[in-house]
Parts: structure tokens; C-alpha cells; sequence
């Protein structure tokens, strides 16, 4: 099944929207460099509905206790409840365990369209 | 299913009209403002809410009963929820000037009753009250506690031990009004009577804030002195009860002679009068809940709670393991919270 969700300049990077593919709702998220993303929009916690949390960054894993480092600024997908961090460039992985990942799609751009693929 | 926590939330603009003289102008014309908040604003995407439960107007999230209705109530197929919010702090928290606590908490008991209770047949009410001064907070106790949808007493937990005699009075008058007592935290200082550098250390400890207060009540009699009294711990979970348990029962053998007003093992003390909310749950799996529950001894002191709108919301549909028997998840959902509160139980 695939899906057109959007015109390509409709999210600009670091944005993000909900969508449908099939009986799915869906968020879609343009990560920093451009690139587009696709995944189920519901958090694998508690179900929450992703696409009303957060497309940011993170504080990056450090060496010091008290040092902060700021990463992948529009590449973090946030859940609007407990706040869990999904990596939207590493398949949905989550920051602090990556063998748990929100479900991803497949994404494609043709003639400008955003084309979500499942299967 | 009953939510025995659910935050409304009030704007000190909405208070000035059920506000009296003086205490109106000290806002209108003299700016006061408590000054006392948790330190903390970072933890999630909105603070401390849901992101997707601010109203869609733009106001903070809790602040709007229809919202309410629709992402909470209607969605989950609310039976009955009550209401937990509050000033922010508590009157019974607030710094200084105890007179305008009295004056704040009664205005929002009445702004309550006015914008919520009266408007959804479901939600039920805390009464508020200043227990800096008792007399003040019987007073209040006594002006609302035959109203039906008020169900409880709430106090928060901060660094106040409310187990002393000081406080009675206000047992004594929630007892007689068949209202239980709820407790939810409301920025208990955990380390020492300091606030941790971290929200995360914070959070992770508040259950500690519940087992001093629960502590406190129990060997300073009041479960002795009021036989009918209940008492709901909110949001602390309840997976450190199993602990405080053995624990007290334990000292209670070695060094009851210290409290010889204690007549009964503190588990059963707990088991015959308190009550715990689920919310912030930890995950879990079946067998997990189920030696939790067999090592309380009952099923029967645990009530769900999902803490809308705030960012730890707990989903009835998922919060829980899958799977639990149809008996249990019927207590749970609902029985447990009809059967504790008096006014309920009615």
C-alpha cells in the first residue's frame, strides 16, 4: 500500500504532521537535512498520539557529570505524554534503549509528493 | 471506571470573583502572589502536562471542562472521576499569611462546585483547606462536607508530619462528614528538607514523601483515635507498600511499647484504612502486580488513577499488563474506590 501525504514543501525541516496510510493514523517528520520520515502515531509506552509531541533535539549521552551537549536539533521525535525520544534517522529507535522502536514506513519523494509505503 | 486523580486546574483571575473583601483587593490592587513553586519546569515536552491536553483555545491544559469531557471523560468511558487539583501550592502549603490560604482555598472550593461539580453529573470534589489553622479548616470542612459531590479532604504532602495532635481536629471533622482524607503531594522537599539538583531524583522518590506521611499517621495515632477515618495516598503508586508493610510491622513488634496508643499491626492498619492510586505506574508484567498485590495481602487498597492532564498520564487502556483477570481489573477500575470512599459506599 502506498499513500501520498503531502507536497514536499508543506513540512519544512524539523516539521512534522499527522497523517493516514490505510487504517493507520501516521506521523510524518522532515528530519534537519531535509529528509523525510514515516512511522506509526502512536508511542509503544501507553499509545500516546506521537504527532502531538515534540520534533526536537536532545542533550547528547556525555563523560562529566554537568556537561551538556545538544545534538540532532529537529531529529528527536518526543512523545507528548512521558516524553520518551525516538530517533527519527535511526528507525525510530529509542535514545535510551535501541532495541525498542516506534514502527516505521518506508518514504519516498516523486514529481514533489511525499509517498508513505507499508510493506 | 472511576479516576480517583484528575487535575483541574484554576487561574487566579477566575478565583477574584469568589474571592471576599479584603482578600480580593490584596490581588486586584496589591499584587500579591504566593511566591512558593517547585523548582522544576523542564521534565517533558510541555512541562509538567500532556502536550496534546492544552485547550485548544490556547489556555494550559485542565483548565476547560468541555476539553475535559472529551479527552478524558467521554474517551475512557468515565463512570465518576474526582477532582484533585489546586492552587498552586496548596493553601495548606503556602508560605506565610495563613489568613489569605483560608480566604484562597475557600474561593476555590466554590469555584469548583460552580464551574465543575455542578456541570457533569461524573465529577466529584476535594474540599480545600488551609490546615495551618485547624479552626479555620474545621470551619470550612463544616460549610462544605454535607455538600454530595465533595468526597474528600485533600492535604498535601509537603514537609508538614499532619499525624500530630495539632491536626486532629480536621479528622475529626472529616470523619464526621463521611469525607475521606486525600494526600497528594505537592512539592515535598525529599532530600533533607532540600529539593534535589534533578527532577528525575525528585520524581523518582516521591513515594518516599507517602511512606513518611503514612508513617507519621499511623504511630502517631490517628487510626486509633478515628476508626472510621480514610485515607487515599495519590500518586505515589502503591509498589513501595509491600516494603513499608514488613517494615512497620517489623519495629511495630520490637518497639511498640513506644507507642503503646497503637493497638493493631500497622498493616492492618493500612489494609483497613487507606487506599492507593496507581498513577505514576511502573511498567510491568502480570506476575509482577500479582506478587505486589499478594504480598499487601488485598486486592481491595489499590484504585486506578490517570492524573489528566498532567505529562505522566497514565492511559486506562494501557497502562496496566494485559491480561488481568476480569474480577481484578472490575476492583481495580472501580470497586475498590466505591467501596473506600463513605460517601460512596452510601
Amino acid at each position: 500500500m502506498e499513500q501520498t501525504v503531502c507536497h514536499k514543501e508543506d513540512l519544512q525541516p524539523g516539521e512534522m504532521m499527522e497523517s493516514t496510510l490505510g487504517k493507520h493514523s501516521i506521523v510524518v517528520c522532515r528530519a534537519s537535512d531535509g529528509h523525510y520520515y514515516a512511522f506509526l502515531n502512536r508511542c509503544i509506552h501507553q499509545g500516546a498520539p506521537l504527532s502531538k509531541g515534540k520534533l526536537c533535539g536532545a542533550p547528547a549521552p556525555t563523560e562529566h557529570v554537568g556537561e551538556y551537549a545538544f545534538e540532532k536539533d529537529g531529529d528527536i521525535l518526543r512523545c507528548p505524554w512521558h516524553s520518551r525520544e525516538f530517533d527519527i534517522k535511526n528507525e525510530g529507535r529509542m535514545l535510551v534503549n535501541e532495541k525498542f522502536k516506534i514502527k516505521n514506513f518506508n518514504v519516498t519523494v516523486e514529481n514533489d509528493e511525499v509517498i508513505v509505503y507499508n510493506g | 471506571m472511576i479516576d480517583t486523580d484528575i487535575h483541574e486546574r484554576v487561574m487566579y483571575e477566575e478565583l477574584l470573583p469568589y474571592l471576599e473583601q479584603p482578600w480580593r483587593r490584596y490581588i486586584e490592587d496589591c499584587h500579591w502572589i504566593q511566591e512558593k513553586h517547585m523548582p522544576y519546569t523542564q521534565p517533558a515536552v510541555a512541562g509538567v502536562d500532556r502536550a496534546d491536553a492544552k485547550v485548544p483555545d490556547g489556555r494550559p491544559a485542565g483548565t476547560d471542562l468541555a476539553f475535559m469531557q472529551e479527552q478524558l471523560l467521554d474517551q475512557n468511558g468515565h463512570e465518576k472521576g474526582i477532582l484533585t487539583g489546586a492552587l498552586d501550592p496548596s493553601p495548606s502549603s503556602m508560605h506565610g499569611w495563613y489568613e489569605m490560604a483560608t480566604a484562597l482555598a475557600t474561593a476555590y472550593n466554590d469555584w469548583q462546585i460552580d464551574k465543575w461539580l455542578d456541570h457533569d453529573d461524573r465529577l466529584y470534589g476535594s474540599i480545600h483547606i488551609a490546615a495551618q489553622d485547624p479552626q479555620g479548616a474545621v470551619k470550612e470542612i463544616e460549610r462544605l462536607g454535607s455538600h454530595p459531590k465533595m468526597v474528600q479532604v485533600l492535604l498535601p504532602i509537603d514537609d508538614i508530619l499532619w499525624g500530630d495532635a495539632y491536626y486532629h481536629p480536621i479528622f475529626e471533622a472529616a470523619e464526621k462528614h463521611d469525607l475521606a482524607i486525600g494526600m497528594h503531594h505537592n512539592e515535598p522537599p525529599l532530600y533533607y528538607g532540600k529539593w534535589p539538583k534533578y527532577f528525575i531524583e525528585w520524581h523518582t522518590l516521591i513515594p518516599l514523601s507517602h511512606m513518611n506521611v503514612i508513617t507519621n499517621m499511623i504511630f502517631n495515632g490517628v487510626f486509633e483515635k478515628f476508626p472510621k477515618l480514610k485515607l487515599i495516598m495519590i500518586e505515589g503508586g502503591f509498589t513501595y507498600v509491600p516494603f513499608l508493610m514488613k517494615k512497620m510491622d517489623q519495629q511495630y513488634k520490637d518497639l511498640r511499647h513506644e507507642v503503646p496508643w497503637v493497638k493493631r499491626m500497622p498493616s492492618d492498619i493500612i489494609r483497613e484504612h487507606m487506599c492507593f492510586t496507581t498513577q505514576p505506574l511502573e511498567e510491568m508484567k502480570k506476575k509482577e502486580l500479582m506478587q505486589i498485590i499478594d504480598q499487601i495481602g488485598s486486592d481491595e487498597v489499590i484504585s486506578f488513577s490517570t492524573d489528566y492532564p498532567h505529562w505522566d498520564y497514565d492511559s486506562p487502556a494501557e497502562a496496566l499488563p494485559p491480561n488481568l483477570d476480569d474480577d481484578l481489573k472490575k476492583k481495580l477500575f472501580s470497586e475498590n474506590a466505591r467501596n473506600f470512599y463513605p460517601k460512596f459506599r452510601k
